[in-house]
């Protein structure tokens, strides 16, 4: 169980886009300096959640307080999905990474020391400084992804969340996001993530279920239980063989020839 | 070299230069945004969407201008009501004025027949008609074109990158939105007595498009474009003149066939190289 105070206190949070409902009352907290993953199927409200939290989607009822840490605001930075970038746009990859420094300089002001300095620290983290000068339509995906990581790194977030940072990517791309999520929770930052990857959701700190409502939150083990993942999923895409549990979840099935699910022997979740 | 200054030796013809040109510049720096934050279809509609302001302009005796600035509230409220009211996607509605406001120009022609000769000058611009005053005016409209590219550059930048975001770096995508379309209108409002309502497209798209194949960055695309439009401009009346073309159809067509001769240099060059996509 965490023991520090939640950075996030999302109470009977309702969102609803129209008619739609795609979230009914939850309650959650977002536990300080650890990694939170949201997991559920698709269409289960994660994005909508991770939306919510950064302020994007406007909730229909309920709060989110996102609490305050050392006597200032918190500051939240949303690395989103890279399939929602146009990457047509004639910007180099040093320039993506710069945009996230209007965050403190506004529209107008001119870039100082301190905004190169961060820009620079971020490209370095994730990897990508022999890619400064390359447009995002020459990056792979997971290329694309590291520099969106490094965007929402040159933020100087106290919490950061990311939209399935995982998915699709390669090996390299993966080891060093993995790494750098680890990084910020070793230095005391917050960390969300939603994933619809159990093995992922299972090394987590902090767990939240999601159907288009809380299913269950708290640690991994106690959270992805085959009862609760039964009431998740359904019993069509939850799979226990022998004491593992998978999830066949067709909407998030990655194609063939970008196959990196990590393949991982999960603790025993049956009981 | 006096193929090349011959065509420029009346006033009016370099009125018509110098017109043509600043609308070329405008176009390009405006063309630039419309091409990278991918609207160019709302572009195309909003040309072709303020014909029927002309028609009626010209029918009634008002300014032909304040007939185009109407027309196109008219088109954008249409698409945003659209947009609004409906599950479709914006294109849809851009579709639906688009064809509606060009057909309700046709029909207002075809009702009155007496001021066809003017309605073709609107239709396909008259470069060799510009005034003292419409300079003024295309000046203005550069300037302000340049200035608000300038300002709002990182507004418009990480809007076309991505607007949500714009949203949460603090910037002001919807803002941003609603600027761009007003520099649009403004532009292709101004520009169409020069090159015509029907070909100012070629030099808004036609410029931009091609420097996005040659540099890296909007701002060296901008001064491309910019360069490729004056050039198309001089280019365009040259031929025009010795050939006996219309101007302003040759100045618009000279960007788009710029544009396949660079896309097929490009993929030469490529062929010779290794490609930089992975």
């Amino acid at each position: 169980m965490p023991v520090n105070p939640p950075a996030v206190q999302v109470t009977d949070l309702v969102v609803r886009y129209g008619d739609t409902v795609a979230l009914s009352p939850s309650s959650f907290i977002v536990p300080r300096g650890a990694v939170t993953a949201l997991i559920g199927p698709n269409g289960s409200g994660k994005s909508t959640l991770l939306g919510a939290i950064a302020g994007l989607v406007t909730p229909t009822a309920g709060t989110i307080d996102i609490l305050p840490g050392d006597g200032r605001p918190r500051r939240v930075s949303l690395v989103l999905q890279s399939t929602k970038v146009a990457d047509a746009l004639p910007v180099t990859v040093a320039e993506v990474v710069t945009m996230a420094r209007y965050a403190t300089t506004g529209a107008y002001r001119r870039l100082g020391a301190a905004d190169r300095a961060a820009v620079t620290a971020a490209i370095d983290r994730m990897g990508i400084g022999d890619l400064a000068s390359r447009h995002l339509s020459e990056l792979s995906g997971g290329q694309r992804q590291r520099v969106f990581v490094a965007q929402g790194l040159a933020e100087e977030h106290d919490l950061l969340l990311l939209d399935e940072p995982m998915t699709g990517l390669d090996m390299v791309s993966m080891k060093a996001i993995d790494d750098v999520i680890h990084a910020e929770q070793q230095a005391g930052r917050t960390v969300v993530i939603t994933t619809h990857d159990l093995a992922e959701a299972h090394v987590a700190d902090h767990v939240v279920l999601l159907a288009k409502r809380v299913v269950a939150s708290g640690p991994a083990r106690s959270v992805l239980t085959a009862e609760h993942l039964l009431e998740a999923y359904g019993s069509g895409l939850v799979h226990a063989v022998g004491e593992r549990m998978f999830v066949d979840d067709p909407a998030h099935r990655h194609p063939p020839d970008v196959h990196t699910h990590r393949e991982r022997s999960l603790p025993d979740t049956a009981d | 070299m006096t193929w090349l200054v011959e065509p420029f030796q009346l006033g009016l013809q370099q009125r018509a230069l110098l017109g043509a040109s600043l609308a070329a510049i405008a176009l390009a720096v405006v063309g630039t945004w419309v091409v990278i934050r991918g609207m160019t279809f709302l572009g195309d509609a909003l040309v072709h969407g303020v014909v029927p302001g002309i028609a009626l302009a010209l029918l009634l005796g008002f300014d032909p201008l304040l007939g185009a600035v109407g027309a196109a509230l008219v088109m954008l409220g249409g698409i945003s009501l659209v947009h609004r009211q409906t599950a479709f996607s914006e294109d849809t509605g851009i579709g639906l004025l688009f064809v509606g406001m060009l057909g309700l120009g046709v029909i207002l022609i075809s009702r009155s027949a007496g001021f066809s000769g003017e309605l073709t000058a609107v239709l396909f611009g008259d470069a060799l008609g510009i005034s003292g005053g419409d300079l003024v005016v295309l000046v203005i409209i550069v300037a302000v074109a340049i200035a608000v590219s300038l300002v709002g550059y990182r507004h418009f930048l990480v809007l076309a990158f991505n607007e949500q975001k714009a949203r949460l770096l603090g910037l002001r995508p919807a803002a941003a939105h609603v600027v761009l379309l007003g520099l649009i209108t403004m532009v292709i409002v101004g520009s169409f007595r020069t090159v015509g309502t029907l070909l100012v497209f070629g030099l808004l798209v036609g410029p931009p498009a091609t420097a996005a194949l040659l540099v890296r960055r909007v701002p060296a695309m901008m001064a491309t474009a910019t360069a490729i439009g004056v050039l198309s401009v001089v280019v365009g009346l040259v031929v025009s003149y010795h050939a006996d073309t219309s101007g302003s159809a040759t100045m618009a067509v000279v960007p788009v066939a710029l544009f396949f001769v660079v896309l097929a240099g490009r993929s030469v060059a490529g062929r010779g190289s290794s490609s930089p996509r992975r």
